[in-house]
């Protein structure tokens, strides 16, 4: 009663804990950052000046004007807020710009013909209530160079539109509210494909729907199937009732620890704990009514399993993903207060007996596990590496409406070469820098601003053209205004100066909705949209700045990192392995069935044409975390029927829980779990069906 | 008696009263309105006019759509339909197009179609309204793109129709007498 008691008080007080501390982030995107500092400073500093954050994009040229005026309504119920799509440009920064247009526009600006209908047009708005601020562009920018510079380089078509109308900015409320932007989300995808839409809202809000779902639907189900498990294999309560205790407080000890090291926790991760209920089985069942006379082996077997499953989880602790690191602190500290809070309970745990099932198996020569992991070691020599690489689509849900949504975006983006856009090393002028990308066609370089910028000689006569033009259209525009009862101081002589292509390049990110050029790590560079991303971008130096493209390289290397901590995981439980079994037949029969299914994986992939992703090497690492159990206690128990009763319980709950996961509508939960599946069903059928004969002499 | 005159008189001043300007007797006046005609004599004062400036104005509102046609002194029209804005002047008619993307312009654009409908959530969208007895001051929300407007005054007539707008920005301030007000539901 007292140690109940006790219990009960440290959950309650983790749980306090937990509540006081939890603070949740729903877009698994977010816990993507690269790794050098340089490409990480160019990403960030490029995102910063997009128009993109913090909002959401609708085009809803296609509604009439009372639908328009509903779906307006229904977005500032929910808290969104109409915003220009580009910030207001400083027009002295504008003006600056001046020389950049042809001399031939400077003429035509000048022309009394134009100079008038100027003048009306402003006049006009000046008329409206308010408008009056309108006068104020004759004063400052007298011919209109400003609007026809904005026409050069932002028309239609050009720099950020993608050709069309602009969409419509909404400004997202902050604190979000899910529950509001799933019904502007509805009223959206009720008016689609007349309207479009996009913005990080919808992915936060989708992936949380996704993930809220998955929780409810994993948790239950593999609470279930661990039920009618334990039921039929033990028919002892206090082992459930150990068990569900035990794994709620690996729950609030995983949130906490990761808690210690961030500040936010994945919602993808909370899902991901329903896992826990599988590695605390394990542990349970095999702590569980240890035979007195074969307890020096079975606790071989034990260690074995203990030592490689904690193992799996720390090489993900090695990875930069912040995802892997929170489920690898989550499993190590579900799995360490676990068996902390057995302690209390060793008697217990002692006493409970399991139902034993008879098994047939097959007794294998010596030398089979041997045979079997040189053929799976060959065969994996001969199949070759796969290809590893993960897309962003993999890494976070979308439904079909939202994926329709991200095609039709991205093939504007695509349209206006903006859809990959890249940042290059220049060591000379930006246009030499962007010469061999022009000349392989990979750049569209009739769409980059360079394209645009007027050589020196061409500046000059456009800053000769405005000094011939200036007095005599200023004359003519005072007298216009003055008849109209309009008073204007106007500037005493024209704007522009000459410009070198760097210099261009900063103005017009400065005026713009995109950079065009930055400085990081004392190197320059230029950026450019690609036509299509080619496979060396890093060997190039090119950094990815697009989202699609980052996120692809980034992932993409996290992946190839991740094999890497998963080969150097299978090596550190190789000499775990070594150091606690003491026998080499035993070391190889414990990995042979994971060698194998290594090998099925790798001509899986090869065969079908299937990247392996991170979430893969991440499954791969809970395979053998999970598997290599299964065969450890296996052959250090010599195949005894009540262990070999274990194994089948805990395989079976292994199979479930991660079997569940295939249900998940998050991909990575999916994924996951089928990696899993795939991999520990061989292990475990390996484990309960071959025995290992002894070796000659060996005592039984 | 006396009592009797009394209550008929505290029923004839209550009978008497106009209904209290509210947002939800606003809304409820202009719901369900198809058209809107006005004219109205708007007088404009500040830096960049000479004099004031007496025009004479006749505005139209259907949904989605406001003129704001000057008729004097100097004859335009402004058309606001959706985003787009059309100037017709001495017989030409222009799109906007450039000017009427300048955040700025966009905002006030926004601003008077929303004035125009009485559009109350979008009007809350950009300001802070202050309810008064018989006005509405509104002034732009922090960090607002409205940079062109610094404060406006609605004043109502009993009838809850607009009589008076009185707006303040920057460089100037414009007033706004509207008479023959038409609405059709």
């Amino acid at each position: 009663m007292k140690r109940n008691l006790l219990v009960a008080a440290a959950i309650a007080a983790l749980a306090f804990a937990v509540e006081r501390s939890f603070r949740l982030e729903d877009d698994p995107i977010r816990s993507l950052v690269m790794a050098d500092p340089v490409a990480a400073a160019l990403f960030d500093r490029y995102q910063e000046r997009s128009p993109f954050r913090g909002r959401i994009f609708v085009e809803s040229d296609g509604l009439s004007p009372a639908e328009q005026a509903r779906l307006s309504e229904i977005l500032a119920r929910a808290g969104y807020r109409e915003v220009p799509f580009l910030a207001a440009p400083d027009p002295a920064r504008l003006l600056d710009l001046a020389s950049q247009l042809p001399a031939g526009t400077v003429d035509r600006l000048a022309g009394e013909e134009a100079l008038r209908a100027r003048v009306a047009e402003i006049l006009a708005v000046a008329a409206l209530p308010g408008g009056g601020e309108a006068l104020r562009q004759l004063e400052v920018d007298p011919l209109g160079v400003g609007p026809a510079l904005l026409e050069r380089f932002l028309g239609a078509g050009r720099g950020g539109e993608g050709g069309g109308a602009p969409p419509r900015v909404y400004e997202s409320p902050r604190p979000l509210v899910y529950a509001e932007v799933e019904k502007v989300e509805e009223a959206l995808a009720a008016l689609s494909p007349r309207v479009h839409y996009i913005g990080a809202d919808f992915f936060a809000v989708e992936n949380y729907r996704a993930v809220r779902r998955d929780v409810l639907l994993c948790s239950t189900l593999t609470l279930l199937l661990t039920l009618g498990l334990f039921v039929w294999f033990t028919r002892r309560w206090v082992l459930l009732w150990l068990l569900g205790v035990g794994s709620l407080v690996s729950y609030l000890a995983g949130v906490l620890a990761i808690r210690v090291f961030y500040a936010e926790i994945f919602a993808v991760v909370l899902v991901y704990t329903s896992t826990f209920v599988s590695f605390n089985t394990e542990s349970l069942v095999h702590l569980s009514g240890i035979e007195e006379g074969r307890r020096a082996r079975t606790l071989v077997g034990i260690w074995s399993a203990i030592g490689t499953t904690l193992l799996g989880m720390a090489v993900m602790l090695l990875g930069r993903s912040v995802l892997l690191r929170q489920m690898s602190i989550a499993s190590i500290a579900g799995l360490l207060s676990f068996l902390v809070f057995l302690v209390p309970y060793r008697r217990t745990v002692d006493g409970i007996r399991f139902r034993t099932v008879p098994l047939p198996g097959w007794t294998a020569p010596r030398w089979l596990p041997a045979a079997l992991c040189g053929a799976s070691a060959a065969g994996l020599l001969l199949v070759g590496p796969p290809r590893v690489e993960t897309r962003i689509d993999a890494f976070r849900y979308q439904s079909a409406a939202l994926g329709r949504e991200v095609d039709h975006f991205s093939r504007r983006l695509d349209a206006a070469s903006l859809g990959d856009v890249v940042a290059v090393p220049a060591t000379g002028s930006p246009s030499e820098a962007l010469r061999p990308l022009a000349a392989e066609g990979l750049l569209a370089w009739d769409d980059h601003p360079l394209a645009r910028f007027q050589d020196p000689a061409a500046q000059e006569a456009t800053l000769a053209a405005l000094r011939a033009r200036w007095d005599g259209a200023r004359s003519l525009l005072a007298q216009i205004t003055e008849s109209e009862g309009v008073r204007l101081e106007l500037p005493g002589s024209p704007p522009g100066r000459r410009l070198g292509e760097w210099e261009y390049l900063e103005l017009l990110g400065e005026v713009g909705p995109l950079r065009w050029s930055d400085e990081a790590g004392g190197r320059r560079f230029v950026h450019a949209g690609l036509r299509r991303v080619p496979p060396d971008l890093a060997g190039r130096g090119l950094v990815p700045l697009g989202p699609r493209t980052h996120y692809d390289a980034l992932l993409t290397d996290l992946s190839r990192q991740l094999g890497w901590l998963f080969l150097a995981g299978f090596a550190a439980m190789v000499a775990y392995l070594a150091w606690i079994q003491r026998d080499a037949v035993r070391i190889l029969y414990v990995f042979a069935p994971v060698l194998a299914v290594a090998l099925g994986f790798a001509a899986w992939s090869r065969l079908t044409g299937t990247p392996l992703t991170i979430v893969h090497f991440m499954g791969f690492s809970l395979v053998i975390a999970i598997a290599v159990d299964y065969t450890a206690v296996a052959v250090s128990t010599d195949h005894g029927e009540v262990e070999l009763s274990k194994i089948l319980l805990t395989g079976l709950s292994a199979v479930a829980t991660f079997g569940v996961l295939m249900l998940a509508r998050h991909p990575i939960l999916r994924s996951l779990g089928a990696t899993v599946v795939a991999g520990a069903v061989p292990s475990l059928a390996f484990a309960l069906l071959v025995r290992l004969r002894r070796a000659p002499g060996e005592a039984a | 008696m006396i009592a009797v005159a009394a209550i008929a008189a505290v029923i004839l001043a209550a009978a008497a009263d106009p209904a209290p300007l509210t947002p939800e007797a606003l809304r409820a006046r202009h719901a369900g309105a198809r058209s809107l005609t006005a004219e109205v004599v708007q007088v404009k004062e500040g830096r960049y006019w000479a004099r004031p400036l007496t025009s004479h104005v006749r505005l139209r509102w259907t949904p989605g759509r406001v003129e704001w046609e000057t008729l004097d002194p100097v004859p335009s029209t402004v058309v606001i339909e959706g985003d787009r804005v059309q100037v017709v002047s001495g017989g030409n008619a222009r799109d906007l197009g450039a000017q009427a993307r300048d955040p700025r312009f966009a905002a006030l654009v926004r601003f008077l179609r929303a004035l125009a409908a009485f559009d109350l959530p979008a009007l809350e969208g950009d300001f802070v309204l202050a309810w008064g007895p018989r006005e509405v001051v509104a002034t732009p929300r922090p960090g607002s793109s409205l940079s062109l407007v610094r404060k406006v005054r609605l004043v109502f007539g009993d009838d809850l129709e607009v009589r008076r707008i009185e707006l303040e920005s920057p460089s100037e301030t414009t007033r706004l007498e509207f008479q023959r007000v038409e609405r059709v539901r």
